[in-house]
């Protein structure tokens, strides 16, 4: 008889410990997606700033075609992009094209002195600074969510719950640094 | 001590906080009734219970308007709202906390309230007057840190608690010393010595609550402004900024001193200058410092160099 009650109780506890690990490893899913979502709001809202800085530069610079059409198709990508890897690819062709529109855009005083070009190089540096705070915190919280995933005994309840990795957003690499500068030299980035 | 192991250390001494001051208050009902008679005890506890109640759901307000923190919106001051909008976003606060400004050349920022929802960030005049971009994102990423690490609901409540006690047995021992005449008679000497030194001892006892809660919290909450920014070196410049500031906050006084980011009480002299270290609320701006160097590998020295060089 004892040994029914103590195998009943190492179930028990087993079902408990499991549940507890399961509901652990969906908090830590919620709280990526939500900062997933964090980062996807400010994507977007940098892809709508989009149209209207390409048409208030191109009221003093229409001949820059190839620039104009460097902006849109990053931004065509941006909107396209499905998963944080593919949306960060994107955002970092953007965030080029952008730069070279205000690099192009250096040299019409005019255009830069308009309150509505201002407007947008302030909107546009806010998004900026909102992606790399929304991305410290996804990719802090996408760390901890799959090292959870990765390490015994949480893996046997992420393969049995059907729990998966998440991707990174434009995680961080000494490399990264480096590219822009090398790519446009003397270019004023969006600041 | 992970995130959510000091979360609920911070709910359990809130608790906790509340519990000595109701006993604080007994301890005052029942001095005063020694001295006069009557039934003081009941009435004294009853209306620190109400006062309990009231704080515990409205201590933000309540700090704010000792403090003079005004709300602003994101049209007055869009580098600030801007800073907090960040910080909360980088700490994963769900929504960002409300923002208040207090009128004051004196450089100084905190964050008050219950829980995140119902928490706000103000700064001072005198901070927006003397900080960077880069600084000020330091400055307020600590409050957020605050925010984050659930320190705002503990330390608010110290604020509104402490200060009344403090305040409480003011009124009552200037009433023992000075209305003699009133005294109702049967008044026994001894109790009569017994309640006058638990009058002296409730604000002391009160003040050693307060201080014991906030110097490592303060550390901590550095800690968290350097996760949140990723840049320690914003901070260290911003508290090097604010070592050498030597003014005075105009709304400092003892009850609130523990919420800021900086001790607001600069001119330390007599007793307390003497003792300083013994009342500080804050550990001193350079042990702060020193530990952000350590956590990000550089030094302070010469990065304020190289600041003062070009600019």
């Amino acid at each position: 008889m004892i040994v029914v009650y103590v195998i009943v109780a190492v179930v028990v506890l087993l079902a408990i410990w499991a549940v507890l690990i399961f509901n652990h490893l969906v908090r830590l899913g919620n709280e990526a997606k939500r900062g997933w979502s964090n980062i996807d709001v400010q994507l977007k809202r940098r892809a709508d700033l989009i149209p209207n800085l390409v048409e208030a530069v191109k009221g003093y610079a229409a001949h820059e075609r190839e620039v104009f059409e460097a902006v849109t198709a990053a931004r065509t990508a941006m909107q396209q992009a499905s998963g944080p890897a593919q949306a960060g690819e994107a955002n970092k062709q953007a965030t080029a094209a952008i730069g070279r529109l205000f690099a192009v855009s250096e040299a019409y005083p005019q255009l830069r002195a308009s309150e509505n070009f201002q407007k947008l190089q302030d909107e546009l540096t806010d998004t900026e600074d909102k992606v790399a705070a929304a991305r410290r915190y996804y990719n802090q919280t996408v760390y901890q969510y799959n090292s959870r995933l990765q390490s015994f005994p949480d893996l046997l309840i992420a393969r049995l719950g059907g729990f998966n990795e998440r991707e990174f957003f434009e995680l961080d690499q000494p490399a990264d640094a480096q590219a822009p500068s090398v790519e446009f030299p003397g270019g004023a980035g969006p600041k | 001590m992970t995130l959510e192991e000091q979360i609920r250390s911070n709910r359990i001494r809130s608790g906790m906080l509340v519990l000595c001051f109701g006993l604080v208050f007994v301890g005052i009902g029942a001095a005063v009734q020694a001295i006069y008679g009557g039934s003081y005890l009941i009435i004294i506890a009853g209306i620190a219970f109400v006062y309990a109640i009231i704080a515990w759901f409205a201590n933000g307000s309540m700090v704010a308007s000792w403090t003079g923190a005004k709300l602003v919106t994101k049209e007055q001051y869009p580098e600030l709202v801007r800073a907090v909008e960040n910080a909360s976003i980088a700490a994963g606060l769900e929504q960002p906390p409300q923002v208040r400004v207090v009128d004051d050349p004196c450089p100084n920022a905190f964050a008050a309230g219950g829980s995140p929802k119902s928490s706000y960030i103000a700064a001072t005049t005198g901070l927006l007057g003397m900080m960077d971009k880069r600084e000020l994102e330091a400055v307020i990423a600590h409050e957020t840190g605050h925010i984050r690490n659930r320190d705002v609901r503990l330390m608010s409540l110290a604020a509104v608690l402490v200060g009344v006690v403090a305040l409480v047995s003011d009124i009552a021992l200037r009433i023992a010393f000075f209305g003699g005449g009133r005294r109702r008679g049967g008044g026994n000497p001894i109790l009569m010595i017994i309640g006058i030194v638990m009058l002296v001892l409730a604000p002391i006892a009160a003040f050693g609550i307060q201080m014991s809660l906030s110097r490592r919290r303060e550390y901590l909450a550095d800690e968290s402004s350097a996760e949140i920014t990723g840049d320690p070196e914003g901070l260290a410049l911003a508290l090097w900024k604010l070592k050498q500031d030597k003014t005075e906050l105009r709304h400092a006084n003892r009850a609130t001193a523990h919420l800021y980011i900086e001790t607001p009480l600069n001119n330390a002299n007599g007793v307390r200058g003497a003792l300083s270290g013994l009342f500080d609320t804050h550990p001193a701006l350079d042990a702060r410092i020193e530990s952000l160097e350590k956590m990000g590998g550089f030094q302070l020295s010469a990065l304020v160099g190289q600041q003062q060089q070009p600019g």
